[in-house]
Order: C-alpha cells, then structure tokens, then sequence
C-alpha cells in the first residue's frame, strides 16, 4: 500500500515537473518569437527528391499543406520571405507537375508580397515544365492584365488560347484585350474564329456574334471614313453619296453592315454612320 | 499451429506436379501463418488509417484534393507494403527453423528451392491481399468524391512488383543471417534500389576506368526501384512513354525471380547443425 502510493506520488511528482518545464519552454518560445530566417535553410526540393525515396509526391503535398498554413498566419511578421523558394524551389522541384502550388505561389508573390515579376516567373515555370496546361499562362495573363501590362496579358492569353483544351474564354480574353489595345482587325479575327469553331459553348457564341457586328461596323466605318477623307483632300469636297467613292476608283465596293444594309452617309460633314443610327454595343436591339 | 510441413503430406509423384503441389502447400501454409502475424495487422491498420487521414489533410488545400488523397494513398501503401514484405518477410524462415519445423518439412519429399519459393509466393499473395484492401480503401474515398480509379491501376500493379523485388531480398537475406540484420540489409536494398542513379553520377566524376567499371557493375547489379516508380504520372495523369509499363513490370519481375534463385541457393546451401 505504501508502495504504491509512494509510486503514485512520484508519478504526479514528476509529472508536475514535467508539465512545469513544458509551460516554461513555451514561454520562452513565446518570447522568442518567430525567427525571419527559419525557412533560409529550407533545402532544395531536389535534394529533398533524393531523400525521398520515392515519395517526392507525397513530400510535395506535405510542404504545400504546411506552406498553406505558413503563409495563411497574418500574425507572421516574416511570411512575405522566401515565398518564392518555398514554392518555387521546394514544392515545385519535389513535383513539377504541381499546377496549384505554381498559381498559389505566383498569387501570394503577387498579391501580398506585390512581386508580379516573381509571381510570373513562377508561372513561367509551370508553363515550361507542365507545356499542356493552358491554365498557368492564363493566370499571368490576368495578372498582367491587372497589372496594366496589357502587352505581355495578350502574348499570355494568345499562348494559353494555343494549349488544346483551353476553353473558348481565353481567345474571348485574347480578342477583347486585342480590340482594346486598339488592334480591331485583329480582334476582329479572333472573333470570327470563335464564331466558325463548332467547338465553342453557346455563351462565347452570343458574344462572338455580338462583338463580330460591333467590331466590324467599327472597322467599315472606319475605313469609309479615311476613304472620304481622302476623296475629299484629292476633290476639295465630300463625295455626294457614298458610291461615288466606287465610281471614282477609291474602293471596288462599298462594304455593307451585319444587317446587308449600306452605311449611312452625311454629305455636309462626311460623317459615316450606321444604319437606323444605331450606337455601337446596341445592335442587338431592334 | 498448423505449418508449412503439415500441408507438404501427400504429394504427387511425378517430378513437375509434385514441385507444383509441393510449393502451393508451402504457400498456403505461409499465407495463412503470416495472417496470423499482429505485425502484419497493425501494419495494415496503420495503411488504411493512413489513406482516411488522406481525406482529412486534403481539407486543409488549396485547389485539388484528390492529389492529395492520391498521393497519400499510394505512398502509404507502398510504404506499409514495404515495411510487411521486410518485417514478415524476415521472420518467415527464421520462424520455421527456430520452431524446428523445418527439419520435418525437408524430411518430406520436399527441395529446400520449394520451401523458399513457396513462401515466397505465399507472403506475394499476402502482400497483394493487403495491397487489393488498401486499394479498395483508396478506390473507396476517390469514388465517393466522383473520381476516376483506372489510372492508378499501372501505379498499384508496380507497387507489387516492386514488393515482390524486397520480398525476395528479405527471403535470401534470411536464408544467410539472423532476422534483425536481414531486416536492415532488405531494408539498405530498398533504399540502395531508390539512389541507384546516383552511381551514374559518381561515374561522371571518376576518371579512372577501373572505378568507372566497378560502378557501372553496381548500378547493374543493384535493383533500380525508380524505374518501377510511376506513382507522379498516374496520379497528375502523364501520359507513360510506349512500353515503359511493359519494360517495368518485366523488368521487377525478372530481378524478383533471379534473386529468389539466390535466395534458393543460399538455403540449399545452409547448415542446420
């Protein structure tokens, strides 16, 4: 009896002792505080490949869980460091195929930390290794969008537009940008190609219709315009009506709009316009 | 406890069939003694407690989970399949001579190359039975989410092979040592079998001709369990290179073989007294 109890007290005696020094550590831990540097040291993911003996998929997945977590904590004074080796060098070496942990990486570097050359590099990367995926230059492209880059976002979406089973958004993307950078023939194109291809959804359909009659009233307008323009610096006068530009050798035939009608024609300005006075972005409506 | 010696009784003449029904009673036998092995149960409880907790970890991700679960899944299966073919695997012949049961095995018309291969067939069945659980387990979450399972199949299917490889190191390491070292050595094999490109490299940086040859002779001679490791394509679903599953599984297969012939060799070769 004394036995035990003896042996029940020493158990709660060294217990006691343990569970003490277990808070004072965590104080001390506490007061520490997180160190900015402890990720410096995070190995390679190729030589963190070697030690896994092949499990480097599965190593992968536990850093991105961890990084996930990492990253997610807004108390961390240092969570904007090392970001792009963590998922750059780390998880992404581990498994190159790792399409979420290239965008995710390429999102933090970009959104938090404020980095788009580093977030694009990382997709870059992705692009690189992973050739078939058309969702990684999409992503840049919208950042380079966002960014107002809107040159390097029309090569992205114009790559991500060439990727087989890219959906029809990204040439809806490429050819918006395209029209907004000015280049309306070319928009024009893709709009068109999008209206031929059977493989587009009805959505993108509607749209392609709509942005084909808009673009190209914009681009016959245009067109007839310049040639007014030039009639009249060679004649000292509009034309009187908008044949006379055939007649005179300017153009071969007059182009007609969406609805087969002849554009219409202000002789005392020379303004081109079209039919029924529709403004661009209406025509849809009767 | 029933054994390997009792099942061996009453075999057929002939030279072929009685080979043929000599190692199916030896299998059998193993098969049933190593489900009785606790390790064998606690390693699977392990595995499949491993492939639900895949479900759990793929909540805390960003984007697509059923990488996560896949990738969990499948590296808990090769490892706790690994970990049986080593643990079981060593104790197998070891068990059979510490109890004795041998020697009123081979008092039966029974060839030592029948009683090694037929516990080697016996812990590859036990092995495939632990490996179809784990996999239905996995097969299991997958489905309930709606996910396809097929493109695992070549992953699963080299997984076994690759076991059948470190069964049979565990089975001719055990026929030459004691239990705990064959353990280790089996388990140096798997790890050796995993950094055997790394020999290559140390080729590159060698420049004498003798040191060049003396790798090239361990690079060949050691299994290269890599070539058997499609885990990250069937899981991001690559496309395989023609033949490479062919190559790999004929491959694994003939290693597995040639070092069951040593394995027979060696226990042809071991004193009992």
């Amino acid at each position: 009896m004394v036995r035990r109890l003896g042996a029940a007290l020493l158990i709660a005696a060294l217990g006691g002792v343990a569970g003490y020094t277990r808070g004072a550590l965590d104080d001390l831990a506490q007061a520490a505080g997180s160190r900015d540097d402890e990720l410096l040291y995070l190995p390679n993911g190729k030589y963190l490949s070697v030690l896994s003996l092949g499990h480097a998929n599965l190593l992968a997945d536990l850093f991105y869980l961890w990084a996930i977590q990492y990253y997610s904590d807004y108390e961390r004074a240092d969570r904007r460091r090392y970001v792009e080796h963590v998922f750059g060098s780390v998880i992404t070496e581990l498994d190159p195929h790792y399409i979420d942990a290239y965008w995710l990486g390429a999102l933090i570097l970009i959104v938090e930390t404020g980095d788009l050359d580093a977030g694009i590099r990382l997709l870059d990367r992705g692009t690189e290794r992973n050739p078939d995926n058309w969702i990684l230059p999409y992503l840049a492209g919208w950042e380079c969008y966002h960014a107002k880059d809107y040159d390097r976002s029309v090569r992205y979406f114009e790559l991500a537009a060439t990727i087989p089973g890219a959906p029809t958004a990204v040439r809806r993307m490429k050819a918006g940008l395209t029209a907004r950078m000015g280049d309306e023939e070319q928009a024009l194109q893709v709009w068109h190609s999008i209206l031929e291809d059977p493989a587009s959804d009805e959505l993108s359909t509607k749209i392609a219709q709509r942005k084909v009659r808009e673009l190209q009233t914009k681009v016959d307008i245009r067109a007839l315009t310049r040639l007014v323009e030039r009639f009249r610096t060679d004649n000292g006068r509009w034309p009187r009506v908008l044949e006379e530009l055939v007649q005179r050798s300017y153009t071969r035939a007059l182009p007609r709009d969406a609805d087969d009608r002849v554009y219409a024609y202000d002789p005392r300005t020379g303004q081109v316009s079209s039919p029924a006075g529709r403004l661009l972005g209406e025509f849809g409506k009767k | 406890m029933k054994t390997a010696a009792a099942g061996a009784q009453a075999l057929p003449r002939s030279a072929l069939p009685r080979a043929q029904a000599a190692i199916r009673a030896i299998a059998l036998n193993t098969f049933r003694e190593a489900i009785r092995d606790r390790v064998l149960y606690l390693l699977l409880v392990f595995a499949l407690a491993l492939i639900a907790l895949s479900r759990l970890l793929s909540l805390l991700t960003v984007g697509n989970e059923e990488k996560i679960i896949k990738d969990v899944g499948l590296s808990a299966i090769s490892l706790f399949g690994v970990l049986t073919s080593v643990f079981v695997g060593v104790s197998l012949v070891f068990k059979e001579i510490e109890r004795r049961t041998v020697y009123t095995l081979l008092a039966n018309p029974v060839r030592r190359w029948q009683f090694v291969t037929g516990k080697f067939v016996g812990l590859l069945a036990v092995l495939a039975m632990n490996l179809s659980l784990m996999s239905l387990a996995l097969f299991g979450i997958l489905w309930l989410r709606g996910e396809s399972t097929w493109a695992l199949l070549p992953g699963l299917v080299l997984i076994l092979v690759e076991l059948a490889v470190i069964t049979a190191f565990a089975l001719l390491f055990s026929s030459i040592t004691n239990p705990i070292l064959a353990a280790l050595m089996t388990f140096a094999m798997y790890v050796m079998g995993h950094l055997s490109w790394s020999l290559m490299l140390l080729k590159a940086k060698l420049g004498s001709s003798a040191s060049a040859l003396a790798c090239d002779l361990v690079y060949w001679v050691m299994p290269n369990l890599q070539r058997l490791d499609i885990k990250a394509a069937v899981v991001h679903g690559l496309p395989l290179a023609p033949g490479q599953f062919f190559f790999a599984l004929t491959y694994g297969s003939c290693y597995a073989l040639v070092v069951l012939a040593l394995a027979c060799l060696a226990f042809e070769r071991k004193d009992f007294n």
